[in-house]
């Protein structure tokens, strides 16, 4: 239960924060970018108590490891904020800073390989740039692990040649002196435009240094290089190689991924393992705005973790129509539990399966019911009532899966309506800034209630997911407690925005929506620090997924 | 002319002129990258004695890509399925723009030889093959005399 008291509901200075919502706006609208270039990013936090192991002055712990390509890490708002439990650290590239990080990492392995700065690169992403692994597989056999490759150590710089009579290219069968053909250590010679129209081809299927001889199980690597000088005439292929490489890098690594987003070139770098993906929800914000888990590249999907995600998805997917279909117009064969439609007909009902023959409206057996064949009134029969009392458990547990479906569902849908919401907003706060006599600062409030609202949307969402694999016991009331707090101050700060406002009420409705912001903020926070640490901590238990 | 055409030429001229055992290649008129293959059935192996018809094309991008060769003649063999198709990695990712026709026809024959039922294509034979060899090969052979003895 730490972390769910200390944090109250109110804090003293409650009153105090309402004006400093400019600088909230990064809170639950865009990140602050911290950092410099490399654009270390990470959700930001406004209080400073406590400081964060791992984050020191200088930045996160792993600032040593990714930063030197680019120089010195200076943090543009002065100081690095405290991480919040939820939080993960994560980086940001763009593709000039990913290519940059590519050639640091090769330039810092060259020496200790001394091999050329081609073969370093190249070895390096054979290896998937696990250098422990290079370095390991090298030190005890460095031929084997060229060769393994397709590289030579120092390969003679490749060039196209001509003047040969004997020449004749094995793809095109041209031949004789004029023929200009590249030849790697290999000496399986092609000419240069089989070879490039052979390049061009795999470049557009989006290979970039795979590209090996063209020779039949040949299995050396045509380089960089050489595929930079077979291209160079051609600038949107040799685009697209540059772009596939860099592709195949954040590929290529666990601990990168692109942003999802549409047109989003943005990367991102984060060691949060796989195997803590069960209890921290590695949630990333790009650059471009779009949040998202770096787990299963799915929306901020906090604060259900990824597999009950991924479980839920499939079963909305599976289930949601049907079973809401199922449930209005089918009941169950109180005997063999079979799903039936009645559609026409008496109540005198026959079960196709069992033969069970029972009355549709008090599901009593209809042996009881004599002669009033079109007509039940034994509603209230003890063998009726049995009957009915012994519709299955799988109809319970359908129920269950409904109730918590439609809380999810309203959330995602009162999301939408958030985001709507935000776009009359943003006219509403120009209305106001004209009809008013208000400074575009000062409307600021409505916006920030707004993206209050929608993170909270979200976050509410997942926690019916969390709470329907949840077993109930009493950490889950507390938990069921500390949903509905925030559930309740959601519902009525969206209330609070959708209000009129006029000259005579907008002080009062401004200051009722700051209190409520903030408020709505705190229960958001104390909310998700419960449930991370309560997942680290293993406080509930959940139905074997 | 593009460079494929000729290329086409050259190995045509050279089937034609040195043709290779056991493998007739007729070019079927009017279509110069068309071809229909009667495949004689490699000695030890129980498509010994079959002649078995195969068709063979060369897409637009050859021999950038590898040309699409197909059985007409119904095979029992754990790498060739009912449509005739065969699963040989030369003809897909393994596939060299320096290979011909002729090499690929000489590894059909050789998947012929040496059947591979741990990647199958007709996975109800590669079951066959792995479970009761024997069986396997005497119904590959009954299938050769039945649908391949011409």
């Amino acid at each position: 239960m730490s972390g769910y008291n200390s944090d109250g509901f109110m804090d003293e200075d409650y009153d105090d924060d309402a004006f400093e919502y400019s600088e909230e706006e990064e809170e639950f609208g865009h990140n602050a970018i911290i950092g410099n270039s490399a654009g270390a990013s990470q959700l930001n936090n406004e209080s400073q108590t406590e400081t964060q192991p791992g984050v020191s002055a200088d930045g996160p712990f792993y600032e040593n490891d990714l930063l030197d390509d680019t120089g010195d890490f200076e943090p543009v708002l002065g100081s690095i904020k405290k991480k919040k439990a939820w939080e993960v650290d994560y980086m940001i590239y763009d593709p000039e800073e990913l290519r940059a990080k590519q050639v640091n990492i090769a330039a810092r392995m060259e020496p200790l390989l001394g091999i050329s700065k081609e073969a370093t690169r190249l070895l390096l992403r054979h290896y998937f740039w696990k250098e422990e692994n290079l370095i390991e597989d090298y030190l005890s056999d460095s031929e084997r692990t060229l060769a393994k490759a397709g590289l030579t150590a120092y390969p003679p710089p490749p060039e196209l040649k001509s003047g040969d009579e004997n020449f004749s290219c094995a793809i095109c069968y041209t031949d004789g002196a004029d023929e200009s053909y590249l030849a790697l250590t290999c000496g399986h010679r092609f000419c240069s435009d089989c070879y490039r129209t052979y390049v061009t081809g795999k470049v557009l299927e989006g290979d970039s240094w795979r590209i090996h001889c063209p020779a039949p199980k040949c299995k050396v690597l045509l380089g960089i290089t050489a595929s930079r000088l077979l291209l160079a005439q051609d600038n949107t292929v040799m685009e697209r190689y540059e772009e596939n490489l860099t592709r195949s890098f954040v590929n290529d690594l666990d601990t990168f991924a692109w942003c999802p987003a549409p047109n989003c070139e943005y990367a991102i770098e984060c060691h949060v393992p796989r195997t803590a993906w069960a209890t921290t929800i590695p949630v990333v914000e790009c650059k471009c705005g779009n949040s998202f888990c770096f787990g299963c590249k799915f929306d901020n999907h906090l604060p259900a973790p990824c597999y009950m995600v991924s479980r839920w998805l499939q079963k909305c997917k599976d289930d949601s129509e049907t079973s809401n279909w199922i449930k209005v117009n089918t009941k169950e064969c109180v005997k063999c539990k079979s799903t039936i439609e009645k559609n026409g007909g008496c109540n005198h009902m026959t079960c196709r399966d069992c033969h069970y023959e029972f009355c549709w409206i008090c599901m009593g057996p209809w042996s009881e019911h004599g002669q009033q064949f079109y007509n039940c009134n034994r509603f209230n029969e003890d063998s009726s009532k049995e009957a009915r009392e012994s519709i299955s458990k799988t109809r319970q547990s359908l129920e269950r899966y409904i109730h918590y479906f439609t809380r999810y569902n309203n959330h995602e849908q009162s999301a939408k309506l958030a985001r709507k919401l935000l776009a009359t907003t943003e006219k509403n706060m120009e209305q106001m800034q004209r009809e008013l006599a208000l400074s575009w600062i000062e409307v600021q409030f409505l916006r920030d209630a707004v993206d209050v609202l929608s993170v909270c949307r979200s976050t509410l969402k997942w926690t019916y997911v969390l709470a329907y694999y949840m077993v109930a016991d009493n950490q889950k009331i507390i938990f069921e407690d500390n949903q509905s707090d925030l559930e309740m101050a959601t519902e009525q700060l969206n209330g609070l925005v959708e209000d009129p406002i006029g000259q005579d009420t907008v002080d009062d409705i401004k200051r009722k929506i700051m209190d409520k912001s903030t408020y709505v903020k705190t229960r958001w926070e104390t909310l998700l620090r419960d449930i991370t640490t309560g997942l680290q901590e293993n406080r509930w238990q959940f139905e074997t997924l | 002319m593009s460079m494929v055409p000729k290329r086409i030429m050259k190995e045509v001229e050279r089937l034609n002129k040195d043709p290779v055992p056991g493998i007739e290649v007729d070019i079927v008129e009017g279509n110069i990258r068309y071809f229909n293959v009667i495949m004689a059935g490699p000695s030890q192996s129980p498509y010994e004695g079959g002649h078995f018809k195969l068709e063979l094309f060369l897409p637009e991008e050859y021999p950038m890509s590898p040309p699409k060769v197909r059985f007409l003649t119904k095979m029992y063999h754990p790498n060739i399925d009912k449509l005739g198709r065969i699963c040989l990695d030369i003809l897909k990712d393994k596939w060299s723009p320096a290979l011909q026709i002729r090499t690929v026809l000489l590894s059909i024959q050789a998947l012929l030889s040496a059947p591979n039922p741990d990647d199958p294509l007709a996975n109800d034979v590669a079951e066959q093959w792995k479970t009761n060899e024997k069986q396997a090969i005497q119904t590959a052979a009954a299938w050769t005399r039945k649908y391949a003895s011409q």
